[in-house]
């Protein structure tokens, strides 16, 4: 299940500033092969023992991935958090969609690749599946906030 | 338009970033260059050529009071979704003393065109913008 939370609490279980919370607490953790392969996979980025990363743009540490990529490590890394995925683009929102248990801040839709059996729940009440379902969640949504004016 | 185009070597790239509208909002990809950007942006601005540059992201201080004393800027925003309000929306959409590129991916709220929507497009070290297709 892919827990999906549309409006902003301040809670200490949510991160909704990936960047810096990545910067000052999840790259302090210690990261696994598997990161290592998510970081490549998605910044084109070669994670060294010692926290330096070689990319394209040249050398630097960890802290210069990419926001998407600290999203996704921020999630990994602290299970339980409800994590902000608004700045992530399709590459990074596709791999979480295939995921499991999950918690994400979204406050509007993006194409995302969704695999059929798939299930999410909209601010802990409405239970959808797939694309599809996901698609007529967002659509209800829109007409709401297009009655109530916002 | 303060800008219509930018143009700056960072080896091993070369820019050239040609701007159709007042507003750009830069979307696309995650870890397509973005922030890579907006750091070459930091030096870039203390040319006399390009000192129109305002660069604003999450750890600016004062974000909304100093965006609102802007005027005759070429405005970047880096994590804009996270930095604009219902309000700074506004004051970008009627405020046309200043240009903006927003690395931002939520436009609800801002009055774009087509020209608006870009994708930051690296080709074999040469970085341009190129056009977003989208319904507007």
């Amino acid at each position: 299940m892919i827990y999906l939370y549309t409006d902003k609490q301040d809670s200490g279980k949510w991160i909704l500033q990936n960047d810096l919370y990545f910067n000052l607490y999840t790259s302090n953790e210690r990261f696994t092969e598997d990161d290592r392969e998510l970081i490549w996979k998605i910044d084109h980025a070669k994670l060294n023992k010692d926290k330096h990363i070689e990319t394209k743009y040249g050398l630097g540490t960890i802290r210069n991935l990419s926001s998407g990529c600290k999203t996704i490590l921020n999630i990994m890394k602290n299970p339980g958090k409800v994590v902000n995925a608004n700045e992530c683009g399709k590459n990074v929102l596709d791999i979480l969609f295939s995921m499991e248990d999950i918690s994400l801040y979204m406050t509007r839709p993006e194409r995302i690749h969704i695999k059929d059996d798939v299930e999410i729940c909209f601010n802990d009440t409405d239970i959808v599946t797939g694309s599809k379902g996901y698609e007529q969640w967002w659509s209800r949504e829109y007409r709401r906030r297009e009655l109530d004016d916002l | 338009m303060i800008y219509n185009t930018i143009k700056f070597d960072a080896a091993p790239f070369s820019y050239s970033l040609e701007f159709a509208d007042r507003i750009t909002l830069v979307r696309g990809d995650s870890a397509t260059g973005k922030t890579y950007l907006y750091q070459i942006l930091e030096d870039l601005r203390l040319l006399e050529e390009y000192k129109a540059i305002k660069l604003f992201n999450y750890k600016t201080e004062g974000f909304h009071d100093n965006l609102k004393k802007c005027r005759d800027k070429f405005i970047v925003i880096d994590n804009a979704d996270l930095l604009l309000n219902n309000e700074d929306r506004r004051f970008i959409n009627f405020d046309c003393s200043n240009q903006y590129m927003l690395f931002a991916r939520n436009c609800d709220g801002l009055n774009l065109s087509q020209g608006s929507f870009m994708l930051l497009h690296e080709n074999d070290y040469k970085v341009s913008l190129k056009r977003e297709l989208v319904a507007v």
